[in-house]
């Protein structure tokens, strides 16, 4: 009885508060996310090179580039102040550099897997050893990112990057069983995808993470409703589930050798990953390197990332597995106690 | 806990929602796995292609009779304007070759920092 009295007032304040506070959810505009100052230093297609704005009067010596993944915004490391990774790195007096992609336009459908790799990522890295002077550049990749981080490490193990980290990095695309069976040979014309539509369009891709979890949207939006009554619950839903709708098309070509190199070949896993005719040589690789993957990835799961780290040539090599899933190992209250420490921690010292 | 989910009406939806997010998401991607759902959902994804297709160019065709540029002579456009952007940055490339920049845009900031391991008093 005590117990119920007790929880009496608790529970009609959260109802009230839930009714309330949804008037005002339903009133209030969406938070302004990727605020933090930066200068656009390279745009090229769709990939457009941020370089932050530093916090702190010394910074390490060797600048970090963030390589977003191809079919999400970078803001998801920037969301907002005290959820940002790029304002963590800022603080802890690193030289910030992030290759962001937009939306391709339809001339941008002939961007290839070495237009990616690299023009993209390789021009990033040269533009980051413009402007900061500095020949050795640390490279940190999330999903695709980390593909496309790793496949240009692959082919410029010579040049560097002087630290290569990444998140949640897919190489033995077999194991995706589900992205597997959605893009059978026997169902799943890529060419004729490419061909007419130019592009892999958002929709499409949105469906396909959706499909993932059934359930997920759905339960997602009751969490809501249940927690209207929660402010820092509803910040954070409304942050995730904007970055996570705001999803892009990826230009055409670099979607049909994404599917048949990576999804079909398995071509990086198998070691027969070429990129504009040239191998892509992961034993070759010497940097130091980090690979951290998620516990309850249900998008990239442990048997698709876990064989990266034997693939790499490097001596100094790490793969940690935290809690959390693909996008809470990366943003939000998980990443800030887990991911970004260990992070700092690996990158700080390699960094002088 | 359970009086207080009986205060609460969202108290009872929370369990059942959280089993039947469990029940769906387990049997959902099994079926959705299997061949005849990978061959249904490629159907459907090519009876779109074609719808769009087809509806770009009787859209074209439209706007060709009505003298108006279509979608692929705005893309043919964009293409060019591409190329002009790159042969800017080519030029901003080879300018910057010949004179670099004499002030930069912010004050360079010292590259010294030192990790807390290796600072002084550790």
């Amino acid at each position: 009885m005590a117990t119920a009295a007790g929880a009496a007032p608790s529970a009609v304040e959260r109802a009230i508060q839930r009714n309330l506070k949804g008037l005002g959810y339903l009133g209030s505009s969406a938070p302004v996310l990727g605020a933090s100052p930066k200068d656009v230093v390279l745009s090229r297609g769709p990939l457009r090179l941020y370089h932050y704005h530093p916090l702190t009067d010394e910074v390490y010596r060797v600048p970090v580039l963030l390589v977003m993944a191809t079919t999400n915004r970078g803001y998801i490391f920037d969301m907002v102040p005290g959820q940002s990774l790029v304002e963590f790195l800022l603080l802890r007096g690193y030289d910030v550099f992030m290759a962001d992609w937009e939306a391709p336009r339809p001339e941008d459908r002939a961007w290839g897997m070495k237009d990616y790799v690299e023009d993209f990522v390789g021009g990033s890295i040269a533009e980051v050893q413009r402007l900061t002077g500095e020949t050795d550049v640390s490279l940190v990749g999330y999903c695709m990112g980390g593909v496309l981080s790793v496949l240009w490490a692959g082919l410029n193990h010579a040049a560097g990057p002087k630290n290569l980290a990444v998140f949640t990095t897919p190489v033995d695309f077999h194991q995706m069983t589900l992205f597997q069976a959605w893009s059978d040979k026997r169902y799943f014309d890529v060419d004729r995808l490419v061909d007419t539509v130019g592009m892999a369009p958002a929709e499409m891709l949105l469906t396909a993470f959706d499909m993932l979890r059934p359930a997920g949207r759905i339960a997602a939006n009751f969490a809501l409703l249940d927690n209207l009554w929660n402010d820092e619950f509803v910040k954070g839903h409304r942050m995730f589930d904007r970055w996570s709708n705001d999803m892009l098309p990826l230009a055409g070509e670099y979607f049909r050798e994404t599917t048949k190199q990576l999804v079909w070949d398995n071509a990086l896993m198998e070691g027969t990953m070429k990129v504009g005719g040239r191998p892509v040589e992961l034993g070759k690789i010497s940097a130091p390197f980090l690979h951290v993957t998620a516990e309850h990835d249900h998008i990239v799961t442990t048997g698709a990332s876990a064989p990266l780290l034997g693939l790499i040539g490097s001596e100094d090599k790490e793969q940690v597995v935290l809690k959390g899933g693909h996008v809470s190992l990366i943003a939000g209250p998980n990443a800030v106690k887990r991911m970004w420490p260990k992070l700092d921690a690996w990158l700080a010292e390699k960094s002088v | 806990m359970s009086d207080n989910n009986n205060l609460d009406p969202f108290g009872l939806a929370r369990g059942w929602m959280s089993q039947w997010e469990k029940l769906v998401n387990q049997h959902g991607t099994e079926l959705l796995a299997k061949p005849e759902a990978a061959q249904a959902m490629q159907a459907m994804t090519g009876a779109a292609m074609q719808m769009q297709a087809a509806s770009q160019e009787a859209s074209a065709k439209l706007l060709a009779a009505a003298n108006l540029p279509s979608r692929a002579d705005f893309e043919a456009l964009g293409a060019r304007l591409g190329a002009i952007e790159a042969s800017l940055s080519r030029i901003e490339q080879s300018l910057r070759a010949v004179a670099p920049e004499v002030t930069p845009p912010r004050p360079p900031v010292a590259r010294t920092r030192k990790p807390p391991s290796q600072s002084p008093g550790n």
